[in-house]
């Protein structure tokens, strides 16, 4: 999917933690070249291949890797396959053709981890494309297979058992077996990837792996939690095979190699061409073709994908014919720059679709750092809140079709609180509000002051150029309030950067949420992210506690009986209670005031040229973007008619649809 | 210190009077110049004049009046617009005087509801119409070519003072300080110049005031730009030294002070002015062009650079928007370019130069 989007402005899938990934990788790799100069020297080609490596591993950590027989596997277990869920896409949909794709950056690696792995070309390699034990189904939220066959709980012992697929293939031939498992926990909590996060998520979260034969495994995990399948089956293998050379130089020597996939698409070596293009081609004969959930998806033989660093380029790129679909999510793209009435539109060769669709929802809005002079007073953030004009943006920029956020945990079901809603913008509650701060008088310039003489006034920081407009809008309604924003837009690295190190004052950004059950509060509200020793013992503040940097908890929110709350839910595998410690906590969040809910859009839109055809409903209940899912097809046929179409002047009904079957509240 | 203007610089002044192209663009510049000072009376949201009972108001050069001082019952800055409908709409003895462009660079104002680039229109008096978030873009336009004006000037006047300096002092000087300063300048002018001012801009904090903002940008500019004039002045220095009229003056007893002020700079005068317009257009276009990557004046300072990126994204649905920052732009630069040649030719001492 060419990304012109919001969802493309923050990051993908998994970036609450990748954001974490990227940074603390970053630093890594800086100290460790100081530490490690002979690192790269020592090229593992002559020392143990990473299979020996991990062989040793295993050997040394008896009570995380085991190896059963399949006598050990408990006979009393409800097996469960995903077998009645229905199929995704279409049966109309046929193979072949080449999906002609744009990127603005060329990416920086094709290691799945590491430092720089996560930018946005990682959907085209894992995220989207390769197959993980089982998948949440697109309508239906439960799982549905893909390594495995099946798969079964024991919640008392909080294991998952699960049957894999004999029939799986990674893409250079090899079968996808026990082993890859075992691989990718030793592979993920070795140091040589370079990659924290993951080194912390499989060190701590899991505590045993076993192997009952080659195509029988469990994963036991430290926490039964309700949502323990997603813990055990979202995984994609590690190609225990491929990683003969792995070693202290993984990051430089795996830099440009593509890991072999589970997946319909892979790279070939001829296909890389350094900063122009990528290739993704179809693997023949792809184990899944015949799969019940996969063989009406993949559909192209190619997908070319090229670079171009200008939006305002790929759009005339697609104008022209060059690239199949363009993301539309914004209404300047939407009603001026292809309107209904634009010859093309109308002349039916390019097709324009609205999907709603149901998911989580990326939090936008203003993160204020509450350890800052002046915003670690609520009424000042009480304040900000009632002077920033979200309605105003939604209703006249991005014009009434977005909506309000509430919380900062919109859109996931019940353990949303829909009893919380986001203040509205009030001038009189905010003066009030800034009053009780001190803030009393408006100076020469309109913008309030206290006694002290100091101004009302914060930076608002943020990393998304394209969203500029939305800041100088809040700043113009902000000044009516007698508060000043200063507009900070950086270059998104940069922005990351200062967030990150908590130099910000309030910063205007959203992390990506994925499909999941429940909200995640540790990570970004827990005192554990906000300072080193945020408590004494006796739960009262402790004065000399340090900032902790290089966290997702952007506003260094920390609160004693906020913590127990979050270890409290953390801890819990009922999901009622958790339901209800998620609502106090949103409550609690909700009253410290310091995140400002901007909005959330319950749709997205493309427009797609004739040829590109979609399933009938045209895409699945939760799906992200209309390209995620692959579940699109090429007509060779109707692209040939169409250019010529086009040349004789020739026309077709034009089609500009909207599906609004998952809408909600509209 | 004043340079007593010679026979020779009079007669050169007399020439520029005479050609007619650079001596209007340069009456022209000026003009534009004195009137963008005045440019609040002119582009603005305030009123020049509000009368309301009984009392006089000129609120444009004094504090912010709430709301409530004109009978309205916001206390944020009064909507002077909305305060010239009403007393219209009430017929009372009341009355405002608007600017002739009654809008303000950053405000957003729209009359379909969006925000969102609406073509000129007289009736709403968006003259060159709006950009994309509705501003009126004849007072973004204004005030960022007054910026970038200014901000030249500036420019100059620093680039001028350091390069004049360093340059004299290495041709009178010679010797080691030449050497010295030569590699100095040899290393100093290899570092890119726009990348610097990006890293080094980039870790500015927003904190500063957006005029503290253009100065450290100014000053950052300043400094890795006064090398190309230190060369030309370091050559025309050695040449006037070894000329005999210095040599006499020393002979004289005269210092090296008065040698320098007195004899060496007023016959350099053709050196520097030529070079004055070039300067001026490097400068407005370096701003432009870092404001066009996104590197420069904090948003939402109008600026010509970010009307010309937001118009060639929007080339097709509104072309308005390049277009007049496109026309500014080179009128601007053909003006000041006009004058250079006028300057470069009146100092020249052939009349008549015949290429061959």
């Amino acid at each position: 999917m060419t990304d012109l989007n919001l969802e493309s402005i923050h990051m993908t899938k998994f970036s609450g933690f990748k954001l974490i990934v990227l940074a603390l990788s970053a630093l890594l790799t800086a100290c460790g070249g100081e530490s490690e100069p002979a690192a790269t020297a020592t090229a593992p080609t002559t020392g143990p291949s990473g299979s020996e490596q991990a062989q040793a591993y295993y050997a040394a950590n008896p009570d995380f890797f085991s190896f059963k027989t399949a006598a050990d596997v408990p006979t009393d277990l409800v097996w469960e396959d995903g077998a009645e869920l229905p199929d995704i896409g279409s049966p109309e949909a046929k193979k072949g053709g080449i999906q002609y794709e744009a990127m603005q950056d060329y990416p920086r690696t094709l290691r799945h981890v590491g430092p720089d792995s996560n930018g946005s070309f990682r959907n085209w390699i894992l995220d989207n494309v390769a197959v993980m034990l089982a998948h949440r189904h697109p309508d239906e939220f439960d799982y549905y297979p893909g390594l495995a066959t099946s798969w079964a709980i024991s919640q008392a012992a909080k294991t998952v058992y699960i049957k894999l697929d004999p029939d799986a293939r990674w893409s250079d031939g090899e079968p996808v077996t026990a082993d890859d498992y075992f691989f990718l926990f030793f592979f993920n909590r070795s140091e040589h990837i370079v990659a924290p996060w993951y080194n912390n998520w499989y060190g701590t979260q899991y505590t045993n792996i076993s192997k009952y034969d080659d195509y029988t495994i469990s994963m036991t995990m430290s926490e039964a939690k309700p949502d323990m399948l997603t813990q055990a089956l979202e995984h994609t293998p590690v190609p225990e095979h491929f990683y003969a050379e792995f070693g202290p130089d993984f990051v430089d020597r795996y830099q440009w190699k593509f890991v072999p996939t589970t997946g319909a698409y892979y790279i070939k070596d001829e296909d890389i061409v350094k900063g122009r293009s990528v290739t993704l081609t179809r693997v023949e004969n792809w184990w899944a073709d015949d799969k019940k959930f996969w063989h009406n998806r993949y559909n192209a033989d190619q997908v070319y994908i090229s670079v171009i660093r200008d939006t305002a380029k790929m759009f005339e790129a697609f104008k022209v014919g060059d690239l199949d679909m363009f993301g539309l999510n914004l209404a300047e793209y939407w009603y001026e720059k292809l309107p209904d009435s634009d010859p093309d539109v109308q002349n039916g060769y390019i097709q324009k679709s609205v999907f709603y669709n149901q998911r989580p929802r990326p939090n936008y809005g203003l993160w204020i750092n509450t350890d800052r002079p002046l915003l670690n007073n609520l009424d000042v953030r009480l304040g900000i809140n009632y002077a920033t004009n979200w309605d105003l943006v939604i209703e006249k920029y991005f014009r009434g079709e977005y909506q309000r956020m509430n919380t900062a945990f919109d859109g996931f079901g019940e353990f949303s609180n829909s009893a919380v809603l986001a203040r509205p913008f009030d001038i009189d509650k905010a003066q009030e509000h800034f009053a009780a701060a001190g803030f009393t008088q408006r100076g020469p310039d309109g913008i309030l002051t206290n006694a002290e003489g100091q101004r009302l006034s914060f930076t608002v920081t943020s990393g998304y150029e394209s969203l500029a407009p939305v800041l100088t809008i809040l700043k113009e309604e902000a000044a009516k309030a007698g508060l000043d924003f200063r507009i900070e837009v950086l270059d998104g690295t940069a922005a990351f950067k200062k967030v990150q190190e908590k130099q910000h004052e309030i910063q205007f950004t959203a992390f990506g949420v994925f499909l999941e059950m429940y909200p995640r509060f540790w990570e970004s509200y827990h005192s554990d992210n906000a300072y080193d020793d945020a408590f004494l013992e006796d739960g009262s503040v402790n004065p000399a506690r340090q900032i902790e940097v290089q966290t997702n908890n952007l506003e260094s929110f920390a609160d004693y009986e906020f913590d127990q709350l979050v270890d409290q839910y953390t801890a819990s595998s009922d999901k009622d209670d958790m339901v209800q410690l998620a609502h106090q906590m949103i409550q609690m969040h909700h009253d410290h005031a310091s995140f400002v809910p901007g909005f959330v859009q319950s749709f997205y839109r493309i427009g797609h040229w004739r040829w590109v055809k979609f399933p009938e409903n045209f895409n699945h209940k939760h799906s992200d973007s209309a390209g995620e899912l692959f579940v699109h097809w090429f007509d060779p046929v109707a692209k040939e008619e169409t250019l010529a179409a086009r040349r004789s002047g020739q026309t077709f009904e034009p089609q500009i649809k909207i599906y609004d079957q998952f809408a909600v509240g509209l | 210190m004043r340079l007593r203007l010679n026979p020779q610089t009079l007669k050169k002044l007399r020439r520029f009077r005479e050609i007619k192209r650079g001596y209007y663009s340069f009456v022209i510049l000026m003009a534009i110049i004195v009137v963008s000072l005045l440019g609040e009376l002119l582009i603005n949201n305030r009123a020049l004049v509000v009368s309301y009972e009984g009392e006089l108001y000129f609120p444009t050069y004094t504090d912010f009046h709430p709301g409530t001082d004109f009978g309205f019952t916001y206390s944020y800055e009064a909507n002077y617009r909305d305060l010239q409908a009403r007393f219209e709409q009430e017929g009372s003895d009341n009355w405002v005087l608007l600017p002739p462009v009654p809008y303000s660079p950053n405000e957003n104002h729209t009359v379909t509801g969006i925000f969102k680039a609406d073509p000129p229109s007289l009736e709403q008096k968006h003259y060159l119409g709006t950009d994309t978030t509705s501003r009126d873009i004849l007072a973004r336009l204004f005030y960022g070519t007054r910026i970038a004006l200014f901000f030249s000037l500036g420019f100059l006047a620093a680039v001028y003072a350091i390069g004049i300096s360093v340059g004299s002092a290495m041709g009178y000087v010679g010797g080691w300080f030449d050497l010295l300063f030569q590699r100095v300048i040899e290393i100093w002018s290899n570092i890119p110049f726009l990348y610097m001012v990006i890293i080094i801009f980039s870790v500015i904090p927003a904190t500063f005031a957006i005029s503290t903002r253009i100065a450290i940008l100014l000053a950052v500019m300043v400094l890795f730009s006064w090398t190309s004039m230190t060369y030309y002045m370091r050559t025309e220095t050695y040449k006037q030294k070894a000329r005999d009229y210095v040599s006499a003056a020393r002979i004289i007893g005269a210092s090296d002070a008065r040698i320098i002020f007195h004899h060496v700079l007023p016959n350099t005068l053709a050196t520097m002015v030529t070079f004055m317009p070039f300067t001026i257009v490097s400068a407005i276009t370096a701003v432009t062009a870092l404001d066009f990557l996104g590197f420069g004046l904090p948003p939402p300072t109008p600026s010509l650079g970010e009307l010309l990126k937001q118009g060639t994204e929007n080339l097709r649905t509104a072309p308005w928007i390049v277009m007049s920052a496109f026309g500014t732009l080179v009128v601007i630069l053909t003006l000041v370019t006009f004058i250079g040649e006028a300057v470069r030719e009146s100092f020249d001492p052939k009349k008549f130069t015949v290429y061959k």
